[in-house]
């Protein structure tokens, strides 16, 4: 569980660099349990507005996970606060590129968190998630 | 639990849905990790835990005929880090209803508890069911 030493402010987070494809919705279905047809039932999916099935938007999140995981470790695994909006959805055949970086660090006496933003976005440049995300920081990267 | 499965009408702010239960096993940690492409690091990834919940809610919400329920927002925070074979309790609410024109959204309120009573992930999830 590698993480940074220091943080500090604007510090970039990432990027994860990933390629959706069917063969994975199919796998994230099979181990979360989560089979909305909208995600792996291809010819029901084409028939509604979506157009075609749809990645679950869980799976983009984890990919954030991993870029926060790999900056700040266990501060993010167990202390990590998010908030994300799917503005669109992520397709198969889509390669999404996570990255953010660090706002602003706010400093307690005791304490400090690291107050980050995150973008997900497709090959084209759409956005597909946006958020916020705060770490408590330890002695380890404080 | 309730004698018959719930509509969506008759959800209101305050119902609670059955807790779901997951066993966080080592196949099931192995298989999430090759799903999202990560390496399995001796723990359970929060997120993994999220994955749970969710297909829980989507399970839980009863959709209208006709309607896609599309995943809008979500909010969580992790309090503890899960080791590989705890088994955690999903507690999953209704926070919100709201209508607005051809947009039926729905928040639900997430506890997840690991056997014994710790709570470990809280979060909120918008699901938004266009009509």
């Amino acid at each position: 569980m590698e993480m940074e030493k220091e943080v500090k402010d604007g510090q970039a987070l990432g990027p994860v660099v990933r390629l959706i494809t069917q063969e994975k919705i199919k796998l994230y279905a099979e181990a979360s349990g989560d089979f909305n047809p909208i995600h792996v039932d291809e010819s029901f999916a084409a028939r509604t507005p979506l157009g075609g099935t749809i990645a679950h938007g869980m799976l983009s999140l984890a990919y954030v996970s991993e870029m926060m995981t790999s900056a700040f470790g266990r501060a993010w695994l167990a202390g990590g606060k998010l908030r994300a909006k799917f503005k669109e959805p992520a397709r198969p055949g889509d390669t999404l590129t996570i990255s953010g970086n660090v706002d602003c660090i706010e400093k307690g006496d005791d304490v400090s968190y690291a107050n980050c933003v995150f973008g997900c976005h497709n090959q084209k440049g759409d956005i597909i998630v946006t958020g916020e995300a705060v770490v408590k920081l330890t002695d380890d990267n404080k | 639990m309730p004698d018959k499965p719930v509509t969506y009408e008759e959800l209101t702010p305050g119902y609670k849905f059955p807790p779901a239960t997951y066993e966080l096993s080592a196949p099931f940690v192995s298989k999430y990790m090759q799903a999202v492409d990560g390496v399995d690091a001796g723990f359970v990834p929060p997120l993994a835990i999220t994955a749970c919940a969710i297909a829980a809610m989507t399970k839980s919400v009863p959709v209208p005929p006709g309607t896609i329920a599309i995943h809008a927002s979500q909010e969580l925070e992790f309090l503890k880090l899960v080791s590989v074979g705890t088994t955690v309790e999903c507690h999953i609410g209704v926070a919100q209803k709201i209508a607005r024109g051809k947009m039926n959204m729905v928040i639900l309120g997430v506890e997840v508890f690991a056997k014994g009573g710790e709570k470990v992930q809280s979060g909120r999830a918008t699901i938004a069911l266009p009509t």
